[in-house]
């Protein structure tokens, strides 16, 4: 019996351990250390821009010690709240904008609002009126969209298309002359998918994190819905609905680019970034994404090679994509050194040295001012292609913004709607399911 | 009673190995440890299952809520049902491939015996996110696995093994095999050294072959071991989540999600640690029945 009882003891022990979550932060911080956190290091994106910038800053401000520290995205946001929480945390951090990391943030006091500094910096002119609405939030952090601005941006980002010009041209394309128009758009894949050798896809896709669908669908949805109603379900104005007929559409459209065999049969096995890496080294015509990964494209095919663009309208002829600013700065309501942490932002944002560093690394800084070089025609198709869509008013957001279990939603979704597990009704459904059930927790 | 009225002050009445309170005294910092560490933070797990909490403003009591959803949740029903079928990975099948080989063992003397043993118990010392990505460089689309399969002629078996909506978990599963069956060699064939060797004897003068040999006597004997595999690696099973949370995340679909990853997404994404508290404490209570089971099996007198 009592070993029986010490067995249960240690099996009690056991399940304890194995379910016990224990999260522990914190480095000891000296008296001029700033510890600032951000994800932007996606190979090589922003990291050494920051880096560089950070070790300017410390040579202008003698006594100051910048700690920079990257994690990949995922991590980021899930232990953020945790640390800030804490008192020891970050003293500057990126969050991310919408539902599920922002407005905690906000809602939980973590973080302070911007408008004392907003003032201070002059950065209201920073960005386009509609686009600060991705970081207003009202106190309680229930309303996107409205109230204080508690965050600020570094780059500008759009999903885009790079196409890979000597393969559309092999395909009898004219890669000079691209079409205008998604019909036009959709009939060029087709083109493809019958020229390429089947074992080629048309579009190189890579979906293993769960984002690459999400983002690549915003082309097809914005040639088919209007953009405004999509930024209105994820600020969650009421009576916004996913599951309409124009969302449908565009889903069903979706699954048939999946079913014509557009794709590589490996996406969901495939990371967003190496599938870059794989369309650079010469796999599919097309790769459709974010454009802070021009970089790894233009290293593999060179600069010439390649055209970028973003997916054409639909017959209402305006320009729209998923995209918006890059992640956004937030100042810890603990940290001592808030003035400090400012400077900082304003620092790596809006000086002429952190633009020019940011264009050399590809980057599209989210300063309205900035202008590419002239001297690189490549950054200034891809500039255009964001400034194409944000200029007509068609930045689509991120859709996962919509509620803090969106992102999961929206990646099991699109992976099931693709394997043709579910209908392009089905997952519709399912989405608005999701942000309704989030809904009801806002009134 | 009677004796009890004549003790004196000093406590004389005690035999000299009969328990006294001071005993406590001796096993106060393991209690103390033990009250602090593990069960503190298990009442605290059942108690925050009781609240809706994001984890960081105020709590909302709603009783048992999170327990009801939890009941209706299929996401969950799928989760332990993977668990379920993960247990015959990380189990079953190490526990009966560790018996196969401890029986073929017992038979022969095999050269090199100890390089083999350690080799097999390596997968036990390395970190579960260095197996998991070992494994998926394996598993890639364009992997050792698929190239082996084309190079022998069988490339209509070729696909992306864990973005597969069918093979993906399998495929987990064999990961865990894979890292258990050492483990369970281990402890078999030093279990089967117990057994003494007139058994044996006995068995093959009254001519046992070698299945007979291993059911008669190789079996019996490592009853104990067998059952400390099975409850060590149920639990493992159970709690799986470097592997998954570092292969597939749950993926595609929800088709690799088990108890520990969903409770990690529901307190981790989407701001609701209430509910991950109450699949937590679900979770232990499911290990700890399981567990409590199969002890109650193997505790079972034995019947000669």
């Amino acid at each position: 019996m009592k070993r029986r009882l010490a067995g249960l003891t240690f099996i009690v022990a056991v399940a304890l351990v194995a379910v016990g979550v224990g999260v522990s932060f914190g480095a000891k911080k000296q008296t001029t250390t700033l510890t600032m956190w951000s994800y932007d290091n996606q190979d090589p994106g922003l990291e050494p821009v920051l880096k560089q910038l950070s070790a300017d800053f410390e040579k202008s401000h003698p006594g100051v010690t910048i700690n920079i520290v990257f994690k990949d995205f995922n991590s980021l946001v899930g232990t953020v709240p945790r640390a800030l929480a804490s008192g020891t945390g970050p003293d500057v951090t990126e969050g991310n904008e919408g539902y599920q990391t922002d407005a905690q943030l906000v809602k939980a006091k973590l973080i302070i609002p911007l408008t004392k500094y907003v003032a201070k910096y002059h950065w209201s002119t920073l960005y386009a009126p509609s686009t600060w609405g991705m970081f207003r939030w009202t106190a309680d952090g229930k309303s996107f969209g409205k109230g204080p601005i508690w965050g600020l941006a570094q780059t500008g980002q759009n999903v885009v298309v790079f196409y890979n010009k000597k393969k559309l041209t092999q395909a009898g394309l004219n890669p000079n002359k691209m079409p205008q128009t998604y019909a036009g758009f959709e009939k060029m894949l087709a083109t493809l998918r019958a020229k390429l050798p089947s074992s080629d896809p048309v579009i190189e896709e890579g979906n293993k994190e769960g984002y690459g669908f999400i983002h690549l669908f915003g082309g097809i949805w914005g040639a088919s819905v209007k953009p405004s109603v999509v930024r209105n379900w994820v600020y969650h104005v009421p009576g916004s609905r996913y599951d309409t007929p124009g969302t449908i559409a565009a889903l069903t459209r979706l699954q048939a680019w999946g079913k014509a065999g557009y794709f590589n049969s490996d996406y969901n096995a495939v990371g967003y970034d190496t599938s870059a890496g794989l369309f650079a080294k010469g796999k599919g015509a097309m790769w459709i994404g974010g454009d802070w990964d021009s970089t790894i494209i233009k290293t593999g095919l060179g600069a010439a090679n390649i055209g970028v663009m973003p997916v054409p309208p639909g017959p209402s002829g305006q320009w729209a994509s998923i995209g918006g600013l890059s992640g956004s700065w937030h100042i810890s309501a603990k940290t001592k050194y808030a003035d400090l942490g400012a400077e900082w932002l304003n620092y790596v944002i809006t000086s002429s040295r952190a633009k020019t560093l940011m264009f050399g690394q590809q980057q599209l800084p989210a300063d309205r001012s900035a202008q590419p070089p002239t001297s690189d025609p490549y950054l200034t198709q891809v500039d255009k292609g964001f400034t194409r869509v944000a200029n007509a008013d068609g930045l689509l957001l991120y859709t996962d913004w919509a509620s803090p279990s969106m992102y999961t939603t929206l990646q099991n979704q699109y992976q099931l709607l693709l394997a043709g597990r579910t209908t392009p009704q089905g997952m519709a459904q399912a989405v608005q399911a999701d942000w309704a059930k989030f809904d009801k927790t806002l009134h | 009673m009677v004796s009890r009225r004549r003790r004196g002050k000093r406590g004389r009445g005690h035999a000299p190995g009969d328990p006294r309170n001071i005993g406590w005294l001796y096993v106060l910092p393991g209690l103390l440890f033990y009250l602090l560490f593990t069960l503190g933070p298990l009442l605290h797990t059942v108690y925050y299952s009781l609240f809706s909490w994001d984890g960081l403003t105020a709590k909302t009591w709603v009783g048992l809520a999170n327990y009801s959803e939890a009941v209706h949740d299929s996401v969950l029903r799928a989760a332990f049902l993977h668990s379920a079928i993960l247990i015959v990975f990380y189990a079953v099948l190490p526990v009966s491939v560790g018996l196969l080989l401890t029986a073929a063992l017992t038979r022969t003397a095999i050269r090199g015996f100890r390089f083999f043993r350690t080799t097999l118990f390596l997968p036990q010392l390395i970190a579960g996110v260095v197996i998991a990505q070992a494994w998926s460089w394996v598993y890639d689309a364009q992997g050792p696995l698929n190239r082996f399969l084309q190079l022998v002629g069988l490339g209509s078996l070729v696909r992306p093994w864990l973005g597969d909506f069918t093979w993906a978990l399998p495929s987990i599963g064999v990961i865990g095999t894979w890292v258990t069956f050492g483990l369970c060699m281990v402890l078999f064939v030093a279990g089967v050294q117990k057994i003494p060797i007139e058994l044996y004897d006995a068995a093959r003068v009254d001519g046992a072959g070698a299945v007979r040999e291993f059911f008669a006597v190789t079996l019996p004997g490592l009853r104990n071991e067998v059952l400390v595999a099975f409850v060590l690696t149920t639990i493992n099973a159970l709690r799986n989540f470097d592997i998954i949370y570092n292969t597939t995340a749950g993926g595609p679909g929800n088709t690799t999600i088990v108890p520990s990853m969903y409770m990690y997404q529901n307190a981790f994404l989407f701001n609701r640690v209430g509910y991950a508290a109450a699949i937590a404490t679900l979770l232990a209570l499911a290990i700890f029945i399981l567990a409590a089971i199969m002890l109650r099996i193997g505790d079972r007198p034995e019947d000669r």
